[in-house]
């Protein structure tokens, strides 16, 4: 039977965002046991440090996780962050694309999902409700709120079913949820493993984590500088799209398109301005609202060709040489650690990047496989941890591609090294939705060679020199040893007195060091 | 000689091995003092360091040295195990004793620097005598096998004891390890010949060659062990007799013989003391094998690749030798010294030998 369209159409509905979320919950990385679980951990610990960082707090995290039955678990992770006003808890927890990080800024998380899509997985796997605490300022006295809360997903809104005030004596944010269908993991992709890496990217940073089997886990405070907030920067124009000018023209409070593109993006003058007047022949005095689709494609297209100034890079806050090496020595205890942060460059033309690197070795670098330490690989993008989707990802494919052996590693795979690779950029080119990987952008996989290249030699450096001290010791053993008794048997043989050889024992040892430093040695 | 003039070379002989050894303390002494990092030159034994000598026809060292410097972590254990058998051979020679190198290997477990293996204590051992130009008999160590036996009319003198080699059983005098301490007391023949097979040794005896022949005979027992080169080397230079060598009819009796006319490469730096160069191979030949028409067995390829090596070798390079090796490997025969026995026991006594002295006087 034919159905007519207003029939078909009753059944069309609109979806809210939580409740596309909820039908689609992978799209928020939660898929599978182990790495749901993870991606918990991340979005609860990104928000508390972005929090702390951003009220000038170094950041200190309680994460209690216990295992009720298989499968399913309770978590409470409690931050001293600045807390949460009473008004906006609901938003934080319970609403979906709310936040406030909607800029063009560096920054961990960028879409808004993080906290309420936590809820949204305890919700839809437990049916349990979301405890909060939070406790902050207000009028220079410390206020705190528990409240038990419930996401309506058909409004993507927060339904607050408890509500009571408590007693705080320090500001921060507890949040209580309940989970099934997640599974706690010592692997790579496990829990774990996150903040044990979330600490060396953060070494600023002091977790405390209680795991399952009640085994309490201390990571210090390797460093008590908070990061510099990064400052938010206008987009650069080889860095946007059509839409992107269409979407600014219509928020723009300003009346003529020309300085809509002065102020909207970076490295653009009036001098750049007339000069796309001339050569597009676009009337550019007119109303932002006025911008055509094509028009604004046509812009785009020149911008492409035209050379601006490479994008500024005040936005960038890179964690740095020191910090690094702070956080690997602390988490790793390794013999060696070598870092380096290196200058802005730009991929695609107009997005700026830096990436930094660390190499450890020995301690407790590289990953314990049996009874083998093989070398481990810590992709990092904005101080967040990358723990799924290694293959693809650019620092991954830039490390693989490094010959080691010219660094005088000869099995990669089985040595005792953790490389971390660090990149930083307002806009990091995710190869997808769960934010997993980067994409290998030719710009950005020379440079997570040339960093990785750098501090290898200085690895290479090292290892030399520890080989060297090593046969040295050797060598002076020798020496020692044999030199006493071969001259007192050829005074023997020559029926004289044992002489003095301690000069010629020091020279013998001193060409023995310069041969091994392949310093000249003195023939005689 | 006269007894006295005897005695006094054996001193000699003894002296000069102790001063060699003595100065050789004293150099490394010397450096200490000179405050130079002591180091000893020893001349290289590597094969590109072996050169034939056509005008001495035997093999010589070259003039390559190699470094054993108390500077050097690979050589200080080298210099050290040099100055420790030193010391222990100028005991040994004091106390006129004599030592194996078996002995030397395990007498130097007591040393502060041991050797890890006999092979190492024999290179060290031949270390000193190149060092030192002397060989290693003269430094008071000996090999582990005897000589060859020797059967004719010859009187030796082995510290008190005098030998008559006609007396000494069938099997003849056997040469001694430390034949430089053997003095040759009297002697009633013309030659010697020296056969490679105990067995045609005793076939010479039996049928009386020693008288036949006015000879010596000489039962190497295989390759010729230093002692026996040595003593050939003696009776050849101090008796003034030819010395004739009769082996197989292969490659193998072929480089024995030719080994104790124009000594080994590995020996090279002692040959002047072991070779002699005016010894001759009588046979078996190729040319035998057909003149006789003897018995053979086929070449094995083993055979034909050293027959091939030896054509290119310096020593064969004479017109004789490259001929018969041609021959050989014409032929692809070979034969054993003992095949004449095709003609009956006594032939090779009453026909062979007679017939090619003939040819070689």
């Amino acid at each position: 039977m034919e159905r007519q369209a207003g029939e078909l159409f009753e059944e069309f509905q609109e979806l809210t965002a939580s409740e596309f979320f909820r039908k689609n919950k992978q799209m928020l990385g939660f898929s599978g046991k182990i790495r749901s679980l993870t991606i918990v951990f991340h979005e609860l610990i990104t928000n508390s440090f972005d929090a702390a960082e951003e009220a000038g707090i170094l950041p200190e995290i309680k994460i209690d996780l216990q295992r009720l039955d298989k499968d399913h678990y309770v978590l409470k992770h409690s931050d001293n962050g600045p807390g949460i006003p009473e008004d906006y808890v609901t938003k934080v927890f319970c609403t979906m694309f709310a936040g406030s990080k909607f800029r063009n800024i560096q920054s961990r998380g960028q879409q808004g999902l993080g906290c309420s899509g936590c809820v949204l997985l305890s919700q839809m796997t437990t049916g349990k409700p979301a405890k909060v605490t939070s406790a902050y300022k207000e009028n220079g006295k410390i206020k705190a709120v528990e409240m038990v809360l419930k996401m309506d997903v058909k409004t993507n809104q927060g339904l607050v079913l408890e509500k009571r005030e408590v007693e705080a004596d320090k500001t921060g944010v507890q949040i209580e949820l309940h989970f099934k269908d997640v599974s706690y993991s010592l692997s790579e992709q496990g829990a774990y493993e996150y903040i044990r890496r979330t600490m060396i990217g953060n070494p600023h940073s002091k977790i405390i984590f209680r795991d399952p089997t009640g085994h309490k886990y201390i990571f210090k405070r390797a460093s008590d500088v908070i990061p510099p907030l990064p400052k938010e920067v206008l987009p650069h124009p080889k860095g946007v799209t059509a839409d992107d000018l269409i979407f600014m023209a219509k928020h723009t409070d300003k009346r003529r398109f020309r300085s809509l593109l002065t102020s909207s993006l970076s490295r653009m003058s009036t001098k750049r301005v007339n000069e796309i007047q001339e050569i597009t022949g676009i009337d550019l005095n007119k109303r932002p609202k006025d911008m055509q689709w094509d028009e604004a494609e046509r812009i785009v297209e020149l911008f492409a060709k035209m050379d601006f100034m490479a994008p500024p890079t005040s936005g960038l806050i890179p964690i740095g040489k020191e910090q690094i090496e702070k956080g690997m020595i602390e988490i790793l205890n390794p013999e060696f650690v070598a870092s380096t942060t290196r200058k802005p460059v730009t991929y695609r033309g107009g997005v700026a990047f830096i990436i930094e690197a660390g190499i450890a070795y020995g301690g407790d670098s590289g990953r314990m496989v049996g009874e083998q330490r093989k070398a481990e690989i810590m992709r990092f993008a904005n101080r967040v941890p990358l723990t799924f989707d290694q293959g693809s990802c650019a620092i991954t494919e830039g490390l693989k591609s490094i010959d080691w052996k010219r660094y005088g590693i000869r099995d990669m795979d089985n040595a005792p090294i953790t490389i971390f690779v660090n990149i930083v950029s307002t806009q990091v080119p995710y190869l997808s939705t769960g934010k997993q990987s980067v994409a290998p952008e030719p710009e950005i996989l020379h440079e997570v060679r040339q960093t990785t290249m750098k501090i290898a030699r200085q690895l290479q450096k090292y290892l030399r020199a520890k080989k060297a001290a090593k046969e040295e010791a050797l060598r002076a053993k020798v020496f020692d040893t044999y030199v006493p008794v071969i001259l007192k048997e050829a005074a023997n043989l020559a029926e004289t007195e044992v002489p003095d050889y301690q000069p010629v024992l020091e020279k013998v040892t001193r060409r023995a060091q310069a041969e091994l430093l392949g310093e000249p040695v003195d023939e005689e | 000689m006269n007894n006295d003039a005897k005695l006094e070379a054996k001193l000699n002989r003894k002296n000069i091995a102790i001063n060699k050894l003595k100065s050789l303390g004293e150099t490394i002494i010397e450096d200490v003092h000179q405050n130079k990092v002591p180091a000893l030159r020893v001349p290289s034994r590597g094969t590109s360091n072996i050169v034939y000598d056509d005008i001495k026809r035997h093999y010589v060292l070259g003039d390559r040295y190699g470094k054993r410097s108390l500077g050097n972590v690979k050589q200080i254990k080298k210099i050290g195990q040099m100055v420790y058998t030193a010391n222990f051979c100028k005991d040994l020679v004091a106390r006129e004793k004599t030592a194996t190198l078996r002995e030397l290997y395990y007498i130097s477990e007591g040393w502060d620097v041991d050797f890890g293996d006999q092979q190492e204590s024999n290179i060290v051992g031949e270390d000193l005598e190149v060092t030192l130009g002397m060989t290693r008999e003269d430094l008071g160590l000996m090999p582990e096998e005897d000589g060859a036996s020797v059967y004719g009319k010859i009187t030796l003198q082995e510290g008190d004891i005098e030998i008559n080699a006609l007396r000494a059983g069938k099997s003849g005098y056997t040469i001694s390890p430390t034949i430089d301490e053997v003095e040759f007391v009297d002697h009633d023949v013309k030659r010697v010949i020296a056969v490679e097979t105990m067995g045609m040794f005793h076939r010479m005896v039996q049928e009386e060659a020693y008288k036949k022949f006015d000879t010596l005979i000489v039962g190497l027992k295989g390759q010729a062990a230093r002692a026996t080169r040595r003593f050939l080397k003696r009776v050849n230079q101090e008796l003034k007799l030819p010395v004739y060598i009769c082996n197989d009819g292969d490659p193998w009796g072929f480089h024995i013989a030719m080994v104790i006319i124009s000594g080994s490469a590995k020996l090279a730096h002692v040959n002047h003391d072991l070779a002699t160069p005016d010894a001759k191979f009588l046979g078996v030949t190729a040319s035998d094998i057909i003149n006789y028409d003897l018995p053979t067995d086929p070449l094995k390829d083993i055979d034909v690749l050293r027959l091939k090596e030896l054509s290119k070798d310096p020593r064969y390079q004479d017109e004789n030798w490259q001929m018969e090796i041609k021959k050989m490997l014409k032929i692809g025969k070979k034969a054993e010294q003992q095949s004449f026995s095709k003609y009956g026991l006594e032939y090779v006594v009453d026909t062979y030998f007679p017939e090619k002295l003939e040819q070689l006087e």
